[in-house]
């Protein structure tokens, strides 16, 4: 019984990843109909409601996002951006967010939500 | 020896926890990319949904409603028309948070085409 549980805590220690600390500190929005993303294909957009924005814990201008994941999407073709944003953030940032991808012609995105009690 | 599988029970029981928690939750979308040929629509087609920088919501053509309206109405449009392409209009200045909320009341109502746009502070 012990030595099962062992093997069981083994499997959950290697298979955990631990939640990494970065990007900013933010409240996400809620949502229902949230759906499962894949993390392999998922790239982090952080913004806050100071309109920083963040990607891979550097503070980035919103210039400079094209560039970034276009970089980005030459390694992984099925890229996801994942916008990690505040809910109170002007969605006028989101919009510019959003103008640089499709430049950058990354298609996929998630609006990364809470999860909210079902219908 | 027992204090030693109790350990392990614990840590275990710390690792499943964690690791449920490590799935993350989002709404997808696909952008149009580029060089994406525009697309005419038909007028009936269409239906706009606006959100204002003072967080109210207007359905065209049905009326300023509360973000739990939308999916019942959204449903019925659905129904009348199932080619609709739901456009989701928000203010420059509108919390990002209430085009989420209505995204999320669309993808509810089980609408597949939707599209993004932004109101200039002016119109």
């Amino acid at each position: 019984m012990a030595d099962i549980i062992f093997l069981l805590l083994i499997f959950f220690m290697v298979t955990t990843i631990f939640k990494m600390e970065e990007g900013l500190p933010i409240t996400l929005p809620r949502a229902k109909s949230g759906a499962d993303q894949e993390r392999e294909r998922l790239v982090h957009v952080w913004a806050d409601r100071f309109s920083r924005i963040s990607i891979n814990d550097k503070l980035v201008r919103v210039s400079n996002i094209q560039a970034i994941i276009a970089s980005r999407l030459e390694e992984n073709r099925s890229l996801i951006v994942a916008f990690n944003v505040d809910h109170r953030t002007r969605y006028g940032l989101v919009n510019d967010i959003i103008e640089q991808l499709k430049e950058a012609n990354a298609v996929n995105v998630s609006f990364t939500s809470m999860y909210e009690e079902g219908p | 020896m027992a204090s030693m599988s109790d350990i392990n029970f614990l840590l275990l029981i710390f690792f499943l926890v964690s690791t449920m928690f490590a799935v993350e939750k989002g709404l997808p979308m696909a952008l149009p990319g580029k060089g994406s040929k525009t697309v005419k629509l038909k007028r009936e087609n269409v239906l706009n949904i606006q959100a204002f920088a003072n967080g109210s919501i207007v359905i065209r053509g049905t009326g300023p409603v509360t973000v739990k309206e939308i999916k019942p109405v959204i449903e019925q449009k659905l129904v009348a028309n199932p080619k609709l392409v739901i456009v989701i209009e928000t203010e420059a200045d509108a919390d990002y948070g209430v085009m989420v909320d209505i995204l999320d009341e669309l993808r509810l109502a089980k609408a597949t085409r939707i599209s993004l746009r932004t109101l200039r502070a002016s119109s």
